[in-house]
């Protein structure tokens, strides 16, 4: 190879390296602060009702954080880039994703659009080759919560929270019958929702033993 | 719940799905046009091999070699009219996306690319040489193209190298010719080790630019010893070899390495 020839891919090379550095120091960011969501969310378990507000403001306020981190990203990243780079911040966005859908689903009951949660994280459309939200990270975020909502649905009764379990799986079922419609390839996000079933199975024992029991005050099936 | 809710988490899934569905039907078209580009790139790493070996007596190596790069590069426009094709699937932000699906045709593509442009020249091809090649009349490129698809196209250039200097041996010139490929096969295993740093894929076809270029060396060996038993200018030998090699066997002495 001529000497100008080695120049310039190794130039390239260099740039591409020094760019993956910068990434890496907003990641370390971005994973600082998912680390203390998933760690306050961990609290749901063992909160009774009356300060679960307080709470989730807590966690709201570290996904609001995270707005410098895609601001950030967006910055570093070059145009059209965007796929080049996003598994290196995926896993975190997807955690992100999952805190927010989880405490936009205890606030309000409702699911958190992607859109809704993408606005949360401060992405922009103008950045959109540069970071956004996928479909695939998001659901992948959501599969997240009906794991953690199944878990939930057992600790809420512990709790002397009996309505709790019946709304969960309401909303799970839901939410599987959304999944139900997609034509999943054979990826990760494929088998984890093949994994649903033993949520909704988990969900479904409990909302059996408390219905058994007569100790709900929300009818099991839904009012539609 | 509400109905409403209901219903908009299926409105919400139905936009997924179809997102989901657009994306493997566009990853889909990029695997099959991929494979379509690593055949006629084959073929036509096949066909230099036989022009090079097809020499009639009134043309020198290098107008036989530039015969066979002409050629070469003919039959690789079909690939450049394919991309020409997929520009408008890898527009903007999804070249990245696809990458992994457009990589392994590319590699083939460049490596036919640069075996022709290595008989034609005698050198690399250089990155800007090939970013030409796959864009449009006015410079426009079809797709950026990737450090890293060029070098490991390169990479597996050094393999085609090794069956030509082989394979050429008993033309005449075949031995010199062996020598020089095995000196280029040298220069590139350098050049490339610079760069295995940075991309993980070049690691492990260092090995197997490594296997040919002991091949090409125990070859050129073997050549070494062999001619200094005789006390004889290299044509001559070459005239003898010829002679040998065309009562033995009519179809041309070609090795099977």
């Amino acid at each position: 190879m001529e000497a100008a020839d080695l120049d310039q891919i190794n130039t390239l090379l260099d740039t591409d390296s020094e760019l993956r550095e910068r990434i890496k120091d907003q990641v370390n960011e971005f994973d600082k602060k998912t680390r203390l969501m998933v760690a306050t969310l961990n609290k749901i378990h063992f909160t009774p009702p009356d300060t679960i507000s307080a709470l989730l403001d807590t966690v709201k306020s570290v996904i609001v954080g995270c707005q410098s981190v895609t601001k950030g990203l967006a910055e570093i990243v070059p145009p059209n880039q965007f796929w080049r780079w996003k598994d290196m911040w995926s896993n975190s966005l997807k955690t992100a994703v999952f805190a927010s859908v989880l405490v936009e689903y205890l606030s309000s009951g409702q699911l958190a659009g992607l859109q809704q949660v993408s606005d949360q994280l401060g992405m922009r459309e103008e950045w959109k080759d540069r970071v956004s939200l996928t479909v695939e990270d998001y659901l992948h975020g959501v599969i997240s919560v009906v794991n953690e909502l199944s878990r939930l649905a057992v600790n809420s009764v512990t709790l002397g929270n009996f309505d709790q379990p019946i709304k969960i799986s309401h909303f799970v079922k839901e939410l599987f019958a959304g999944f139900s419609m997609l034509n999943l390839k054979n990826d990760t996000l494929r088998r984890r929702f093949d994994s649903l079933k033993y949520d909704m199975k988990k969900i479904e024992e409990v909302v059996y033993d408390v219905s058994l029991r007569k100790l709900a005050t929300v009818p099991i099936v839904p009012s539609t | 719940m509400a109905s409403s809710d209901q219903g908009q988490i299926r409105l919400a899934f139905q936009g997924f799905r179809d997102e989901i569905d657009a994306y493997n039907d566009r990853r889909e078209r990029l695997i099959k046009a991929s494979r379509d580009i690593t055949n006629l790139s084959k073929k036509t790493i096949f066909l230099l091999h036989r022009l090079v070996l097809e020499g009639d007596a009134s043309l020198d190596d290098k107008q036989l070699f530039t015969r066979a790069a002409k050629k070469g590069y003919e039959k690789l426009h079909q690939v450049q009219g394919i991309y020409a094709t997929l520009k408008p699937e890898l527009e903007g932000d999804r070249f990245w996306r696809y990458e992994r699906q457009v990589s392994p045709g590319l590699q083939e593509y460049i490596e036919a690319l640069s075996f022709a442009y290595y008989l034609e020249h005698g050198v690399l091809i250089p990155y800007n040489e090939v970013q030409k090649s796959i864009s449009d009349a006015e410079g426009e490129p079809y797709f950026h193209l990737t450090v890293s698809d060029y070098l490991l196209g390169l990479s597996d250039l050094t393999g085609e190298l090794m069956r030509f200097s082989i394979s050429g041996l008993s033309r005449k010139g075949g031995r010199r010719k062996a020598l020089e490929v095995c000196a280029f096969v040298r220069s590139c295993k350098a050049d490339f080790e610079r760069f295995t740093e940075h991309i993980r894929d070049l690691r492990k076809k260092q090995n197997v630019t490594n296997n040919s270029l002991e091949k090409i060396e125990d070859t050129v060996y073997a050549i070494a010893v062999r001619s200094s038993e005789y006390d004889l200018p290299p044509e001559m030998l070459d005239d003898i070899v010829a002679t040998v090699s065309s009562q033995s066997n009519p179809g041309g002495g070609e090795d099977d390495l």
